[in-house]
């Protein structure tokens, strides 16, 4: 058998003497695949850039336009406009406040009947159209089709009247005596029972009798809104004006792109006959610069009118305010009282502020770029899709998120580090094998599921529940949206707890036994040495834990769009710890909801990347932190 | 009394009250977590579990498994009996029944029929990014485990797997829908206008256009793949240490090379591991909504993603309906009521229980595995 004679160095085989052979081809190629991680990172951060970088120039052009324009200069009073507007609805709101409050025992009855009443017509309508068909068409086909008809109706109403809704505040004999008339009725009467029409005319004269004491204070309400006219018809007016110019100077922008791409196209265009033409053609489409002077300059002869206005409210308003009652008997009302006396004087201000906003005003101050940015960062409107004017803020988007987060992590955190102190101190082995796996499970959920929970139970059983008396005194209650920020919270709080659990209990095994041994040598108790000498070491591992746990909920998109309720705006902090159960949208939900009805390339798509840089950098930041102390308790 | 614990301890010491409190609290929270989640697993499973398993043979409603999706028509006859019916049973009635009117009528969208549809395309989709992650990730761990040392290449690409694992999902999204719907190159003889650049192949009028690949099957495959990679290279490259140094030591020391090494003495023993631990990753691909949401779902489709295909490449760029996707459609579209909520729980139940079944099936092969392999 021939040896084969390996290659000596001084006469390596071809392919090695070019520093080549397939052991290292098979190495290169993992070392590709390897790199392919570095590859995916680097394309997501060009991508995301590459689209999200054109936003700020695109909306800095847009702000410039809403200047030239004078829709800002429109907008300077309509913000007043619209502060008056809230401020009477506050008012408005704090009088029926009240007025509901003290007859909330006739609304409710009242309301109770009609529920009664109307659950059991919703639930025999269809039948009952369908005699009432039947007759009106006359066909006279026996009346064996009638009478099956007739007996499907009877056994509508009978399944209708033993699922009727719970009526608390009505007494045993009233609901006996309601469901009696209800179950009498024929199919031909119309009209309500006549116990819903009684309890809706106490309920109103009920009202009338509130309402009779503070009637002076309707007076003042309505004048105030009476006050704001002026201002309303003027912005109207204003408004025509400047939605004109505007149109014509985005019309004149986008003919103005097309030529530059007509030119492009010439440009590169090889046959010079062709470039001829698209040259002709550009010439042609050159658009005349549309009239900006002229409308601003009737618009600026509008300045003295508009101060005008504004004094005019002031003084109105200033007279008014002071009539506000110093204090109202329902606490809801009261509140809301308080929060309008609060207000008021800002409102005043603000008026007093205007007439040198207006005079200040220059329609020609230019927009700098670093003016986009700022609105961006902190803008409180996000408003897309509007006819007046496109607001990228991220301000109540990230509030939302925030809140969320906090909510999430104020129910996650003690429970998620409670049970992991348990079972890793206190519990039995058995309890050990059956309690991980499960919560492990919970990781395992899909979040669109937990969405799905979150709008079709858990949304519902938290209204059921904020509307019960015995629960009146919690802030908040009882809610008026089954899907806000509390409810997200806690779901979330559901899909982040395996999260911090698993990690939290793993940095509570990481701490030596040499510890707790040391601990309980010198007569620590069980609890001394866990709360003293275990979670001290292993805090670090714990606060990692926590912040992974925070990259996780901040991160999470499902959840959030279905269940917070996706209402863009700053939650209305006035309601204390109620404002967690209002609803909200955050930074994930927006891109998801808006991503697909944008037109790409514009400002709004743009504006749907940056969100998501700014959400890649917060999540990035906040999960180094979590692995720098991590790193902390291993070294 | 022999016990020396209870001879030093005697008696109640001092905080034993404050002992048993603090213990009972934490306790407490431990099972309200384990209580709430079984009462969520019940509630679903009490109402999706009648749309599923039926009380007779062959007790499994196959019909909600096997048919397409159609919208849901609810109506009574001039008997006033009330019918409900999916769209093309609907349309038959109608024919059957001519000009006999019909009272009373209600449609839900995506609320009738089966769910066939989202089923086939969850496991396409799970199905395609698990080849591409598991051919990568696993190739990428290899290099990892077995030929890198300490080198600033090593560190970024540690660093990269790292962040990658915390991206979130919705980003995720923006860039499959960036990269791989728009600007991905393909080979086509009509480029489309957003292409950013061209490159002429020379072969008929053939060129390579950096178009993307459009809201399709194979551009959500690759983008769930990438979300998934750093599981995969993580789970991979452990269960390769696992691996004990001697048995490649001992083929080097034959005179194998380092490839003939892995191929022989390495793989073989740490793909059950790999496998058992990419169980769980499927888990977490076919439960994302929000990175297949732009790039390859789509809420309703009549056909099946195979049929009425020119040729069966087609498949890739074709739109798919997911399981995920349809379950956000019906919670988040569409009101709930009586005759939604079998499709609705229908289609969460089916989900969960495939979810639950891969995620307890690489449980328990993690610990079959565990108890077998012992070196």
């Amino acid at each position: 058998m021939p040896i084969e004679i390996s290659p000596s160095p001084e006469n390596p085989h071809r392919f090695q003497r070019r520093g080549f052979s397939c052991e290292r081809a098979i190495k290169y190629f993992f070392a590709s695949n390897a790199g392919l991680t570095l590859v995916i990172l680097l394309l997501i951060i060009v991508f995301l850039l590459k689209e999200g970088l054109g936003f700020f120039p695109g909306y800095r052009r847009e702000l410039e336009i809403y200047r030239i324009a004078g829709l800002e200069f429109v907008d300077i009073s309509r913000k007043n406009l619209t502060a008056h507007e809230q401020l009477s609805s506050v008012l408005n709101r704090a009088y029926f406040a009240q007025i509901n409050g003290q007859c909330a025992r006739e609304l409710k009855r009242s309301q109770e009947a009609a529920a009664v009443f109307n659950a059991f017509s919703d639930q025999t309508s269809a039948t009952r159209e369908l005699i009432a068909n039947h007759e009106a068409t006359g066909m006279d086909r026996g009346s064996e089709m009638l009478a099956t008809l007739n007996n499907n109706h009877a056994c509508q109403k009978q399944k209708a009247l033993d699922s009727l809704p719970l009526t608390p505040h009505l007494s045993d004999t009233e609901r006996a005596e309601l469901i009696e008339s209800i179950r009498a009725r024929d199919v031909t009467t119309v009209g309500d029972p006549p116990l819903v029409t009684a309890l809706a005319q106490q309920y109103a004269s009920a009202q009338q009798q509130c309402a009779m004491p503070i009637a002076e204070w309707r007076s003042v309400i309505d004048s105030f809104e009476a006050a704001g006219a002026d201002l309303s018809a003027l912005v109207t007016e204003m408004t025509d004006a400047v939605t004109t110019t505007k149109e014509a100077i985005q019309n004149n922008d986008i003919l103005e792109n097309d030529r530059k791409s007509l030119l492009a196209a010439a440009a590169n265009a090889k046959d010079p006959s062709e470039r001829q033409k698209l040259m002709a053609e550009a010439r042609d489409s050159l658009a005349e610069k549309p009239d900006i002077e002229g409308p601003m300059q009737s618009l600026m002869l509008r300045k003295p009118d508009c101060i005008a206005t504004h004094a005019a409210l002031r003084q109105a308003c200033e007279g008014i305010l002071a009539m506000l009652p110093p204090s109202l008997s329902q606490s809801d009302a009261n509140r809301l009282l308080l929060a309008a006396r609060k207000a008021s004087p800002l409102f005043l201000e603000a008026l007093t502020g205007t007439s040198q906003q207006i005079t200040q005003w220059r329609h020609d101050k230019p927009v700098p770029l670093s003016d986009s940015i700022r609105s961006f960062l902190t803008g409180k409107d996000w408003v897309t899709g509007g006819a007046w004017q496109d607001f990228y803020g991220i301000l109540p988007l990230l509030a939302g998120s925030l809140m969320i987060s906090m909510v999430a992590l104020c129910l996650a955190i003690p429970a998620g580090v409670g049970a992991a102190i348990y079972i890793n101190q206190f519990a039995s082995p058995v309890e050990q094998a059956v309690v991980k796996p499960v919560i492990e499970f919970i990781a395992a959920i899909p979040s669109v599921v937990l969405g799905f929970i979150g709008i079709l139970i858990f949304g519902t059983i938290l209204r059921d529940l904020s509307q019960l008396d015995g629960l009146a005194w919690v802030p908040g209650f009882p809610i008026e949206e089954r899907l806000n920020i509390f409810t997200a919270g806690c779901l979330l709080a559901l899909m982040s707890i395996p999260t911090i659990f698993s990690l939290a209990e793993d940095a509570l095994n990481n701490v030596p036994a040499a510890f707790s041994e040391a601990s309980d040598a010198l007569g620590a108790s069980r609890i001394q040495t866990t709360f003293r000498v275990i979670i001290p070491a292993a805090f670090s591992g714990i606060l990692a834990a926590v912040l992974l746990g925070l990259g996780r909920v901040i991160g999470e998109t499902m959840v959030v769009l279905l269940v917070a309720g996706n209402r863009i705006k700053i939650p209305d902090f006035s309601a204390g710890l109620g404002t967690f159960f209002q609803p909200s949208h955050t930074l994930t939900g927006i891109i998801a909801q808006e991503l697909g009805e944008v037109p790409l390339g514009s400002v709004h798509y743009r504006a749907l990347f940056v969100v998501g840089i700014l959400l890649f950098a917060v999540v990035l930041g906040i999960n180094a932190t979590a692995h720098k102390f991590v790193n902390r308790t291993t070294n | 009394m022999l016990n020396p614990e209870l001879l030093i301890r005697k008696g109640l010491p001092k905080g034993h009250f404050k002992d048993r409190i603090v213990r009972w609290i934490l306790g407490a929270t431990t099972y309200a977590i384990v209580i709430i989640a079984a009462l969520l697993f019940l509630k679903i499973i009490k109402d999706g579990a009648p749309v599923i398993f039926t009380s007779k043979a062959p007790f499994v409603n196959f019909e909600f498994l096997l048919d397409k999706n159609e919208t849901l028509h609810v109506f009574d006859d001039a008997q006033g009996v009330r019918h409900q019916l999916p769209a093309s049973a609907y349309n038959d009635y109608l024919k059957g029944h001519n000009g006999v009117p019909i009272y009373n009528q209600q449609t839900f969208s995506y609320s009738g029929g089966g769910i066939v549809g989202p089923i086939v395309g969850t496991a396409l989709l799970t199905i395609g990014s698990m080849v591409l992650a598991l051919f990568f990730g696993v190739c990428a761990a290899i290099y990892l485990s077995e030929y890198a040392k300490q080198s600033p290449f090593i560190h970024a690409v540690r660093l990269a797997i790292l962040n990658l694992a915390g991206i979130p999902s919705i980003v995720f999204g923006l860039f499959g829908f960036s990269v791989f719907v728009l600007a991905v190159p393909v080979i086509t003889s009509a480029p489309s206008d957003r292409s950013w650049l061209t490159i002429p192949l020379f072969i008929g009028d053939m060129v390579v256009s950096f178009q993307g690949w459009n809201s399709s099957l194979i551009a959500g495959c690759a983008t769930l793949a990438c979300m998934i990679l750093p599981v995969i290279i993580t789970a991979s490259e452990e269960s390769l240490r696992a691996v004990p140094q001697g048995f490649r030591d001992a083929s080097l020391a034959m005179g194998a090379t380092r490839w003939q090494t892995i191929r022989t003495c390495v793989l073989p023993f740490s793909l059950p591991g790999i496998l058992t631990s990419s169980l769980l990753a499927i888990t977490r691909v076919a439960g994302e909504t929000a990175p297949i949401m732009f790039t390859a779902a789509v809420a309703a489709k009549d056909d099946l993603p195979w049929e009425s295909l020119a040729n069966p490449w087609d498949l890739l760029s074709s739109q798919v309906q997911a399981l995920p996707y349809h379950i956000y459609t019906l919670a988040a579209r569409i009101p709930s009521s009586e005759y939604t909520q079998r499709a609705q729980y229908g289609s969460v139940f089916v989900f969960i229980l495939l979810v639950m079944s891969l995620s307890v099936g690489s449980m328990l092969l993690r610990a079959k595995l565990r108890s077998r392999l012992k070196w």
